[in-house]
Order: C-alpha cells, then structure tokens, then sequence
C-alpha cells in the first residue's frame, strides 16, 4: 500500500485548470521529483499536498487516512519553501524549535531536538545567530531543519535551490538526498531542472501544462522518454519525423536514410509518419562495415563541452547532435568533412504522438 | 630606479585622485548640512538660548521656573494625554485598516484610494479641519441635526461634546490614522505570506502566527509610526486653537505667549518649546531603548 497517495487530482482556478488527470502513489521513504517547466502545476499540487490548496476534484491522502479537507495546520507535512521563508526575528534555534514549541514539547526536549537537527545540517555553531547572518545555503538548510524538526510524515521542497549558486546548488542537493535517505523520510521535490531531478530521485514525474507526461525512474525518464516533450524537456535529444517503410521490421525512412529501430510499431502502416528521437550519444561514427543504420553525413559543427564534444552533422536536410567522450587523442573530424554515422537498433525511440 | 620612481609618481597621483573623490563625495552632503543647519540647528539653538534670557537678554533660569506652575503643567499633561490617546487610537484603527486593504484580499483600487485619500487626509489640520467638524458634529453641525431629526437622538445629551477632551481627540484622530495608514502600508507590504504559511506547515494557529511572527516583526514600525503619531499630535496647533479655547494645550499656550496681545512673553514661549523638545527626546530615547531591547534581529 501506497504510503502517499494522490487520487484523480484536478485543481482549477476559476476556469484555468493548473492541474488534471493527477494520480500518483509513493512509497515510503520514496524521493520523487515533479519536473516541469514553469507554471506547468508543480508547486499547485505540491501546496495540495500541505493543505494551502484544496483540489477541486480528487483525494490526498498520507499513511491510508485521507487528509484532503485538513487545514495545513492539521497535517503532519514539513514543507521547505523556495525563498527559505525563515522567520527573520528569530534566531536559527528559535526557527528550528518553532514547531515544538507549537506542539507545547518540552523545553529540553525541544533543546535536544534542535541540537539533533542542527548537527544534521552541519550548522553545531549557528543555533544563536539570526538568519539574516547567514548565507542563502545556510538558511535553505536551516528552513529543512525547520521542516525536519517536527518529524513530519511527508517532505516537501518547492524549488529549495533555485535562488542558490551553481555550486552550492550541486552540494545542497546530495546533501539534501543524503539527509533525506539517512532519516528514510518520504520527500517530493518540485524542481524544473532536469539534471537535478535525474541526479536526485528515485522516480521523477514529468509534467506539463497540468497534466503528467511520464512517470518513472530516472534511468527510465532518460532513457525511454514516452512523449516528444519528455524527450525535449530531459537532457539534449534529436527528435525528427520519419516515414515507416516495414512496421513489421521497424524500418523506417529519413531524408532519404533508412533506419531500423527495436521498438514494436504495432498499428502503423506504411507510410505513416512517426516521431522518433536519439540522444546525442548514441551515435558514433561508422569505422567496421556495419550493416545495419549507418548513414551518410556531412560534418556540420564541432563543440567542446568539457568532457564531451559534441558533434553537429547533418543528414539529408535535417541537423543532429552526436556526443563523443573527449579525450586527449580524439582524432576529430573536419567541418565540412563527409561521414558516415550509426546508432543501434534500441537507440531509436518511437514516440508517443 | 626607475620603476621604483614610477611607482612612487603612480602612489601620488592615486592619493590625489583619493582626496578628490572624497571631496565629491562629501560635496554631496553639503546641501543636507545646510539645510540643517539652516533649518534645525539654528532655529534650535536660538530657542533654548531665548529660554534662558528674559526680555531684555540677560540670562535668567525664571522662564523654566515659570512652566512648573499648574497652568502650564496642566497644559503639559494635556498634550501629552490627547497624543498618547490619538497616537494609540489612530495607530490602532489606521493599522486595522492598512491590514484589511494590503492582507485582506481586497480589490486593488481600494487600496489606491486609501492610499490617496490617506495622503490628503493626514495633512488636513488646522483650522479647515476644526471647521470642517464643528459643521459636521458642533451644536448644530450637519449630523448632530441629522442624528436629532432622523432618529430622535441628541448626541450632546448623551454626553458626547465636541469641545472637551474626547472631542478634540476625535478630530485629531482625523489626521492622525491616515499617517498611520501611509506608514504601515509599506511595512504590510513586507509581511511576506509565505511566514504565514511556514507558520501554519509548522502547526501555528492564526493567533500563534501574529503572536510569535508577524507582530514581533511589525513591532519596529509599530513603536515608531506611534512615537511619529504622538509627535504629530503633540506639535498641532491651530486645530486645537480652532475648535476650543478652553482645551489649552501647549502649543496653545505658546502662540499665547508669541503673538497674543494680553500674554505677550516670547521668552516663556520659547521655554514651553524648549520643554516639548525634551518631552520629544525623552520619548524618542524610550522608543530607541524599547527597539533595541525588543528588535535584535534588526542589527
Ligand atoms: N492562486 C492562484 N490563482 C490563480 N491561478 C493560479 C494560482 N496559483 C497558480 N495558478 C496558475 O496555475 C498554473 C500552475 O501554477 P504553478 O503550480 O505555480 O506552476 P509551477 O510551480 O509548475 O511553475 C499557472 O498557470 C498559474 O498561473
Ligand atoms: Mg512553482
């Protein structure tokens, strides 16, 4: 049984719907992302979640009891706030006791506990300074600590390191993830980056205008994108249209190239036009006499990445990225040259629509 | 050699460039200086210096003396009553009022137009506005004859009087919850919503809110819009002059002495100002006193 459990979620505003069709189980001591482009319904399910929003239609419920119409007040949720949303007359001890302090615990239960969390975020020192004294890092750490403290059932974080530097960005979130895995805490992190939703989950939901696009893993979102904005939203992908030539084989035709793909393509016909998508590192230039998918390709662009380089060729009229690992004895090939590239058989995916 | 002589040049010139920026800079505070002195030091001084002359100039402690006498103690105690009362009154009411149109989800242009009409109204004093209500609530103003014909009521019978103490109250309070409106607005307007919902995630109740968050954060702007609310009310003059010549608050008592004709002794007029401004900065030092003890996250 589904430890949190969102049943036919639809929230509207007014006649705008932010969110429909939204149905999702986790697990306990799950980590799951909500990935989407801004104003997609991200942070309105998330705020259904803590009880600042009532859904319009459907059921939220935590640990089998349904908490849909409880007042934020009433609901054991720790929510971390993209602003940090520290109370800025208190002092960093004084935020994180403050929920104790609601729930009357006992002063010295409440110093132990604080002290417990300050250790947790690495932050022994700062339980007397104000947050206005601390950097963005630390009081988005402090806020979690806050929300941690009360030993909710659920976590929620809406964007916690959007407002951060790239590099505290990076730490914060393993950080975050370790914190998350040490206490086996259920967690739902809103983000709209997909590298911090790939490296964070355990399973990601990707949305888009209020509905979700795909639900899986990361390895599986990356992988196996379902739909074409799944597989434009997550990482650098090349989407195209190709005509089927032989469903039963999955051969398939592009300006002129012929590609044959693993995927089934059950229910089309010849002739037929699909969207097909192949991440950039799945190509590589054709050196042995490989039969299958080789194409003809003229060299387009050459860009280093740090430790990629990626490839921009062309094939018939369309252009297509292709990734190589870099490294010092790479013999790269000249713009304007003529080539030939592969991919395999599974590389070629078929999308939905 | 050379290079050590080229540094010493590139040294000299940076200094130079150093005394020339710090000119510009204090160039711009030149007008701020002026002004003050112009207009607060000078006046300032000649008032406490005229405190302690008599008539002729001569140096003379009988001015201050003369302001422990029961009249003008009396008039202290008054001005000092009706500012702590209008400053609380007005302070409360403008509050609520700022709160209801900046958190209470009214529509945008209510709030413009308390805005604007906040701007107009705290600089309506004096006499207009004495006038303004002896026609509206005097002996025969517009609504005590409405309140008279309509319903049968006679509010000075039931003890209201627009020329004691709490009448004078209430017209100063005409002028002094707008100014609290046009303070706290922008005090409000940082009263940032998502506290309220960490708060209420954390378990806080509305009442737990405003007693542990927002109240404490909005306490600097409270104590000082009501140390200004007194202050406005302590420095009026013509409104209470206007409405009553019986209520004879300080700033009565001081034009009494400046530009009467039966009391005329300047002198003892500018003691009885020079008796506010320490009643001012007794105040303000109490206000600064209670901010530190009560704001330390400010600093
Ligand atoms: N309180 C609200 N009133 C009206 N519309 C809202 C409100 N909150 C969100 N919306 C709308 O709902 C949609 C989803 O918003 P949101 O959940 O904030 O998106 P995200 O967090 O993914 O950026 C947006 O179109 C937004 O304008
Ligand atoms: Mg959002």
């Amino acid at each position: 049984m589904a430890f949190l459990e969102l049943t036919n979620i639809r929230k509207q505003f007014g006649q705008a719907v932010a969110v429909e069709d939204f149905n999702l189980k986790v697990d306990r001591g799950e980590f799951v992302s909500f990935l989407g482009p801004s104003g997609c319904g991200k942070t309105t399910t998330l705020r259904m979640i803590a009880g600042f929003e009532i859904p319009t239609v459907g059921r939220v419920a935590v640990d089998n009891v349904d908490i849909t119409d409880k007042a934020p007040n009433q609901r054991n949720v720790g929510m971390v706030f993209q602003s940090y949303a520290l109370f800025p007359n208190m002092t960093v001890a004084q935020n994180i006791g403050f929920g104790l302090r609601i729930r009357r615990e006992s002063e010295s239960a409440i110093k132990e506990r604080v002290d417990e969390m300050l250790a947790l975020i690495h932050l022994e020192q700062k339980g007397p300074s104000y947050p206005s004294q601390l950097s963005g890092g630390q009081q988005q750490r402090v806020a979690l600590a806050r929300a941690l403290a009360i030993r909710p059932q659920v976590l929620l974080l809406d964007e916690p390191l959007s407002a951060l530097d790239a590099k505290i960005r990076v730490s914060l979130r393993a950080e975050i993830r370790a914190i998350q895995r040490k206490l086996g805490i259920t967690a739902i992190y809103v983000t709209h980056d997909q590298e911090e939703a790939l490296s964070i989950s355990d399973r990601i939901v990707v949305m888009s205008q209020g509905h979700m696009e795909q639900v899986g893993t990361p390895f599986e979102i990356y992988n196996f994108p379902q739909t074409a904005f799944v597989a434009s939203f997550v990482g650098t992908l090349n989407t195209t249209t190709a005509e089927v030539v032989d469903s039963a084989r999955g051969v398939l035709q592009i300006d002129g190239a012929r590609l044959e793909t693993a995927e089934k393509l059950d229910g089309r016909q010849k002739g037929d036009k699909v969207t097909i998508a192949i991440r950039p590192e799945r190509f590589s230039f054709a050196s042995e006499q490989k039969k299958a998918n080789v194409v003809d390709c003229r060299i387009e662009n050459i860009t280093f990445l740090g430790s990629i380089v990626r490839i921009q060729v062309s094939i018939g009229s369309g252009k297509y990225y292709m990734d190589t690992f870099n490294n010092p004895f790479l013999e790269l090939p000249k713009i304007g040259d003529k080539d030939q590239v592969t991919c395999s058989r599974e590389a070629v995916l078929v999308l939905k629509s | 050699m050379a290079q050590a002589t080229q540094n010493q040049i590139r040294a000299n010139s940076s200094q130079r460039s150093l005394v020339i920026r710090n000119l510009v800079a204090w160039a711009g505070v030149v007008p701020f200086l002026v002004f003050v002195i112009l207009f607060l030091f000078w006046p300032a001084s000649s008032l406490i210096t005229g405190s302690f002359q008599n008539q002729s100039g001569a140096f003379t402690l009988q001015n201050i003396i003369d302001l422990f006498t029961p009249s003008i103690m009396n008039a202290y105690m008054l001005s000092i009553q009706i500012s702590i009362v209008t400053a609380i009154g007005g302070g409360i009411f403008g509050f609520m009022l700022a709160y209801a149109v900046i958190q209470g989800g009214l529509p945008r242009w209510v709030r413009t137009a308390l805005t604007t009409f906040s701007g107009v109204a705290s600089n309506f004093a004096g006499v207009p506005l004495a006038f303004a209500f002896i026609a509206t609530l005097g002996h025969t103003g517009f609504l005590t004859a409405l309140f008279a014909d309509k319903l049968g009521i006679d509010i000075y019978n039931l003890g209201f009087n627009l020329y004691n103490f709490w009448g004078l109250a209430l017209t100063y309070m005409y002028f002094q919850f707008p100014l609290m409106v046009l303070i706290m607005a922008p005090a409000l307007d940082g009263l940032r919503e998502e506290w309220r919902e960490a708060s209420e995630n954390l378990g806080a109740s509305s009442y737990q809110y405003w007693r542990y968050v927002a109240l404490p954060i909005l306490w600097p702007s409270l104590l000082g819009s009501t140390i200004l609310l007194f202050g406005n009310a302590f420095g009026a003059y013509a409104t209470a002059y206007a409405l009553t010549r019986t209520l004879n608050v300080v700033t009565v008592l001081i034009g009494d002495q400046i530009s009467g004709n039966v009391l005329f002794n300047p002198n003892l007029g500018y003691a009885l100002a020079f008796g506010m401004i320490v009643i001012m900065a007794v105040s303000i030092g109490l206000y600064t006193w209670l901010q530190r003890r009560t704001a330390r996250w400010l600093q």
